[in-house]
């Protein structure tokens, strides 16, 4: 991997992942309290499928920031298209941490007390990575303040806050 | 949904709506052999795929456990991709199979398995299940189109999941 490469690599990339890895702790906590939780197996299976989800978002808002990049610096008629998928990316991120932070309360609320703490911690991670994402659509130059894109952002980071509150309060 | 044991009965009794169910049953099965098995693309694939329903159609009264209709017709596939790619290559027909022929066949058994599975469940679980691992869709989109509270969600989809697995384990 080269640097060049790594330096294309924005905070869309890092909330993907992040999300990402909240979302295997949460699979890591729900699976080590299936002896006394029947429905934990599904959760597993739902934790690994947004972190497979959140790993390819953030591959490819890599890509598209690199791409959008390119066009800032060299302004062309693709530039509109470059930064409108800029936009998209982020606010598809923000929507599956928010997801990844109300499946870590669920966990919080019903896991074995051992790991309670940990699923309370993928909830945090996972809001800040969905407000980071939520950011990312904002500070897009093609979207104005009442964009659905923005609506939808905002409303998703905001949905994560508050599971992560409820998760943190039932992880003391 | 009738079982593989009635659809042959029903086919090789003549009944055409029984064969245009078997066709549509297993039509994406075996082109996803052809495709994703064998490579085949294109005129290839589709000339593969009517090949085969052809020597199904033909030979089905030869298929001695109706059950094993499912093995039956992948190994009919297997024959006639092998068949093409060697007319291809203008060669004589070979058996030699391509790497991971094996592991693949067995993860589309899998996957059929899982998409027959998923069919025998109420309506409202395959509906969830398809708007959460199929379309990626979010628990408020899921929870927003189908007028559930989204919070709620996942918990539908854990129970969705564990009947899922006990139809699978029957």
């Amino acid at each position: 991997m080269s640097n060049q490469h790594d330096a294309t690599r924005g905070a869309g990339y890092a909330a993907g992942r992040t999300a990402a890895a909240g979302a295997r702790l949460v699979a890591d906590v729900a699976r080590a309290s299936q002896d006394s939780w029947p429905d934990a197996t599904g959760v597993v299976a739902q934790a690994n499928a947004l972190s497979d989800r959140l790993e390819v978002l953030a591959e490819a808002d890599a890509d598209v920031f690199a791409a959008a990049l390119v066009a800032l610096a060299t302004p062309s008629a693709e530039l509109e298209r470059h930064m409108q998928r800029a936009a998209a990316l982020p606010l598809e991120i923000a929507e599956a941490a928010a997801d990844v932070a109300a499946l870590a309360l669920v966990v919080a609320e019903r896991c074995d007390g051992l790991v309670r703490a940990d699923a309370a911690g993928a909830a945090a991670l996972a809001a800040g990575a969905s407000a980071a994402a939520a950011h990312l659509v904002r500070a897009n130059l093609t979207v104005k303040p009442d964009d659905p894109r923005l609506v939808n952002a905002l409303r998703a980071a905001d949905d994560a806050r508050y599971s992560a509150s409820r998760a943190l309060d039932a992880g003391v | 949904m009738p079982s593989d044991e009635q659809l042959v009965a029903r086919c090789l009794a003549g009944d055409q709506e029984a064969w245009n169910d078997l066709v549509r049953s297993y039509s994406r099965y075996v082109f996803a052999i052809c495709s994703q098995g064998y490579r085949l693309q294109g005129a290839d694939a589709e000339d593969a795929f009517q090949d085969v329903f052809v020597r199904v159609y033909g030979r089905l009264g030869s298929l001695r456990n109706p059950e094993a209709l499912r093995p039956w017709i992948a190994q009919l596939t297997r024959r006639v991709c092998l068949d093409r790619i060697a007319a291809g290559k203008r060669e004589e027909p070979s058996d030699v199979e391509p790497d991971g022929i094996e592991s693949t066949i067995e993860q589309l058994d899998e996957a059929f398995a899982v998409r027959e599975a998923l069919e025998e469940l109420p309506e409202e679980c395959q509906e969830v299940l398809d708007r959460f691992f199929c379309r990626d869709e979010s628990y408020r989109t899921i929870g927003e189109e189908l007028g559930i509270p989204s919070g709620t969600i996942a918990s539908r989809i854990s129970r969705c999941l564990a009947r899922l697995r006990q139809r699978l384990e029957a």
